[in-house]
């Protein structure tokens, strides 16, 4: 895509955020000016940008946006919610245009209608005495004709196409084809018929309405509208449409005067001397202006330095001498009067009639105008932070490369040990070594420094909420206050990316399933306002995420009912489980409480798909609900996935590591507490009974597990799911943490492992993946 | 090589202008706000700023002015706004500007405004 659109996006993405949050806080402050600034400054720099390219419905719709903040930040329309509700309307108009450009790589839809209704009904907000709209230059003219209007609906990188047709003498239709929703019922094959017009020399399809969701989706309503452009007869065409004559609209179009490339040749010079003549008559403007203060002779010398371009720029060289002595005498008499008489000697042929304007239109300007105007750019404070945009693959090359350091500079203490005992220089070998922790530290250091590059906060995904509970909870009829807690907490991006998805997910559930209607609160006893609590919080070194509310939480029956329906467990185990075991059969696949499938929370994909979402980066979800009082999920995250810390255990002379996320404990087990039960080994561990696996056995390896000299055999109690599992390993060692890098090419199809990791001494480490090994 | 100074907060519209001037052969820097455009004004006086209304920090029209009370070869500047109206022009020459462009600006328009202010015959 062109970096040009690219950078809009990407900036109008952001300021799109700012403008949700900014409502969202105005919802709660109405009478914050400066959130009140803030907030039109934002329209209105996305407005401008959005003028840059050829987006009309999306200019349209915030150029009214803009107007109305304007009015409201001058109080002439107070705000409100159908105010915000309007405009986060349009904003994500705004935001569905930008992904539809991003799709289609700078193509917008037309949308128009769309885009009209939008505009109109923010324009009916402000009134009738303000609704006049001026869009002076910009590349939506509101008030043009038809026939603008239809070249405007016309990509422009098409414009020259259609300009030949028509210069070479065809006629050139532009034909808008809107087939009814119902149109398959009547026979209609609205593609077929868009293909098969004739004359086409360029065509476009769009949505006529924003997709649904696919749940939401009528594959039977059509949404597709054409645009297209047809040098064929008007009776060919009538004749193609005979049968749909409403839903199809042509207009023949004229070719445009003023723009044609061959005509803009001709007059270059004439525009040339217009623009010229236009400075000067501004520098004579200037010059005519009272001297106020200190910025008087550095405006009287810019002039002269414009003065002396428009010279140069005409062919007058010879007479900048003249200039310079003209400056140096306003200069001197801190007057603009000499510099004027000089130039109006210089560009006599230019400027017949300078007239010195300025003083009487300046005074002419009331101040209570000029007061408005001005406050409408007041600078504000809140300035840009100083940030910048780095492409994630750069950050994630750093972080390889550090992670290769970190290895490398792991080999400097086995050198050290070379030196010492293969050659005998010590004094060598503890010069390394100082040098290693040199070198060590300032590794650390940049990997952490790197990683920080990575970390960001919750308030990333955080930020959706306020809107989605807002939107969600009126939809449905409920009262919920939302109460967000430790948004700054970091982490790496790639968690938080990961995060979202099951965040919304869980807070969806919460809201359609947890919360009660009001009225049903009140009769419980509870306030009619349901209160939603997110927080986020970093323990030692996890993020963890709490999601609160105060509903009517999950009833145990209901979700042992629904498993035992759905087949999920049989009669036997349900009548063992605990309550809150039952509750977390919700967690099992295939299993969801709600009765019927809402269009909110129920698109198919139940908590089975949040467990499985968080677990691929390694966190855990904990779940608690009491009846009647409410629902807690806990997710537990790592900071970080770029070090995973393991443990190396020795087995028949090699070295595995295991993930330290799955190990419990390590324990030593004297042989005589073995029992073989049913053919498995098992011991009782603390009153419990936790069967053995022998690591040699499952890896494939003949040697039996080997024993210490007090004949204890050492177990890695590892934790599977909810699964505790001993296994017998040869001897335990240190753990590490390590740069695990998936196993790649023919060795990817090992599923026992989760990947290696290169050891400081140059040795591979396979790092085991305990989950698929048992 | 002239050099010429595009202030504005948007980057869109850093981008815009920076890409239509270097087109152009121009040398080109961009600052985000009046008070980086000074800073940078002030090591190393441009031939031309293009300057944005609306920003943060400061505007503008307080660049301008600020700008103007430097002891500095004092470059010709245009500045870029949305408004239309003759009391917003009067404003921004009151402040120093040497010409005023409404946004969104045709590319050659603005190369010409530009080159006429620098001072080059090919304009």
């Amino acid at each position: 895509m062109n970096p040009l659109l690219e950078q809009f996006l990407s900036e109008g993405r952001d300021f799109l955020q700012g403008i949700g949050e900014k409502l969202m806080a105005l919802e709660k402050a109405p009478d914050d000016a400066s959130l009140m600034t803030e907030l039109f400054r934002l329209v209105h720099t996305l407005k401008g940008n959005s003028g840059l390219f050829d987006f009309p419905a999306m200019t349209l719709v915030l150029h009214a946006a803009e107007d109305l903040m304007d009015d409201v930040r001058s109080s002439k329309v107070s705000y409100s919610q159908t105010l915000a509700d309007r405009l986060l309307d349009a904003m994500d108009f705004v935001s569905m245009q930008c992904d539809e450009i991003e799709a289609s790589e700078g193509i917008a839809s037309p949308h128009s209608d769309h885009a009209r209704q939008l505009a109109e009904s923010l324009r009916a907000l402000r009134g009738q005495g303000t609704a006049t709209v001026q869009a002076p230059e910009s590349a939506v003219s509101v008030s043009a004709g038809a026939d603008m209007s239809a070249w405007d609906r016309i990509p422009t990188d098409q414009h020259a196409l259609l300009e030949d047709a028509l210069r070479s003498g065809m006629s050139v239709y532009l034909i808008e084809y809107l087939p009814d929703d119902n149109c398959f019922f009547s026979g209609e094959d609205p593609l077929f018929q868009a293909i098969q017009t004739p004359g086409v020399i360029w065509r476009t399809a769009f949505a006529r309405h924003p997709w649904p969701e696919l749940a939401k989706m009528d594959a039977y309503a059509c949404n597709l509208g054409f645009l297209m452009a047809s040098t064929a007869a008007r009776a060919d065409l009538d004749e193609h449409y005979r049968y749909m004559p409403d839903t199809v609209k042509m207009i023949a179009l004229q070719a445009r005067a003023s723009v044609s490339q061959a005509t803009a040749v001709v007059t270059l010079d004439a525009v040339r001397e217009q623009a010229l003549r236009q400075i000067l008559d501004v520098q004579a403007r200037i010059l005519a202006l009272p001297v106020l203060n200190e910025s008087h002779l550095g405006r009287l010398r810019a002039v002269s330095n414009t003065l002396a371009g428009c010279l140069r720029a005409s062919g007058r060289e010879g007479e900048l001498g003249a200039l310079m002595a003209a400056t140096q005498r306003a200069i001197d008499e801190t007057s603009g009067d000499v510099l004027l008489t000089g130039m109006h000697r210089l560009f006599a042929d230019l400027l017949p009639d300078i007239v010195p304007i300025a003083q009487s239109t300046l005074d002419a300007a009331p101040d209570a105008d000029q007061e408005v105007r001005f406050g409408r750019r007041a600078e504000d404070s809140s300035g840009a932070s100083r940030s910048l945009k780095v492409d994630q693959v750069k950050v994630d090359r750093l972080m390889n490369l550090i992670g290769e350091i970190v290895v490398a500079k792991n080999a400097l203490p086995y050198l050290a040990a070379r030196a010492e005992n293969q050659f005998g220089v010590r004094e060598l070998a503890r010069e390394i070594k100082s040098q290693y922790q040199v070198i060590n530290r300032i590794a650390e250091e940049m990997q952490d420094a790197i990683m920080q590059v990575r970390m960001m906060p919750v308030s990333f995904i955080f930020q959706r909420f306020p809107r989605l509970v807002r939107d969600i909870s009126r939809k449905l009829g409920k009262d919920v206050h939302l109460v967000l807690e430790g948004e700054e907490t970091e982490a790496d991006k790639n968690i938080i990316e990961s995060l979202g998805d099951p965040l919304v997910h869980i807070v969806r559930n919460s809201l359609d399933h947890g919360f009660e209607l009001p009225d049903v609160r009140k009769a419980a006893g509870k306030p009619a306002a349901g209160t939603l609590t997110i927080r986020a919080r970093q323990e030692s070194d996890r993020a963890v995420i709490e999601i609160i509310d105060d509903g009517k939480g999950i009833d145990p029956e209901v979700v042992k009912r629904k498993a035992l329906e759905k087949g999920l467990i049989d009669e036997a185990a349900l009548t063992r489980l605990s309550d809150q075991e039952a509750v977390n059969l919700v967690f099992a696949p295939g299993f969801s409480t709600a009765e019927a499938i809402s269009d909110l929370s129920g698109r198919g994909v139940g908590m089975d798909v949040v467990r499985a979402a968080i677990e691929r980066v390694n966190g855990a979800v904990a779940l608690e609900s009491v009846k009647g009082q409410g629902t807690r999920i806990r997710l537990s995250l790592p900071l970080s996935m770029a070090v995973t810390t393991v443990m190396i255990v020795e087995s028949d002379n090699q070295l595995f590591g295991v993930p330290m996320e799955c190990v419990v404990e390590t324990v030593r087990v004297p042989s005589a507490d073995i029992r073989t039960i049913k053919k498995s080994m098992t011991t009782v561990l603390r009153g419990r009974i936790v069967p053995l696996r022998s690591i040699n056995r499952l890896l494939g390896l003949d040697a039996p597990p080997l024993t210490n000299e007090q004949d204890e055999y050492a177990v890695l109690i590892v934790r599977l799911g909810d699964e505790i599992l001993g296994l017998l390993v040869d001897d335990f060692r240190e753990t590490m943490g390590i740069i695990l890098k998936p196993l790649s090419g023919v060795l990817a199809g090992l599923a026992g492992y989760s990947g290696s990791a290169l050891m400081g001494d140059g040795t591979v480490l396979m790092v085991l993946n305990a989950k698929e090994l048992i | 090589m002239k050099r010429i100074l595009i202030v504005d907060d948007a980057a869109t519209v850093r981008m815009f202008h920076r890409a239509i001037l270097e087109q152009a052969g121009y040398e080109v820097d961009e600052a985000v706000n009046g008070i980086e455009a000074l800073e940078k004004a002030l090591l190393d006086p441009f031939d031309l700023y293009l300057v944005d209304v609306n920003m943060p920090k400061q505007d503008g029209f307080g660049f301008l002015r600020a700008l103007r009370e430097q002891d500095l070869q004092q470059a010709p500047a245009i500045m870029i706004s949305t408004e239309a109206e003759s009391a917003d022009q009067m404003q921004a020459f009151e402040a120093g500007a040497n010409a005023y462009m409404i946004k969104p600006c045709k590319p050659e328009v603005l190369l010409m405004n530009v080159r006429l202010l620098i001072g080059e015959i090919n304009a």
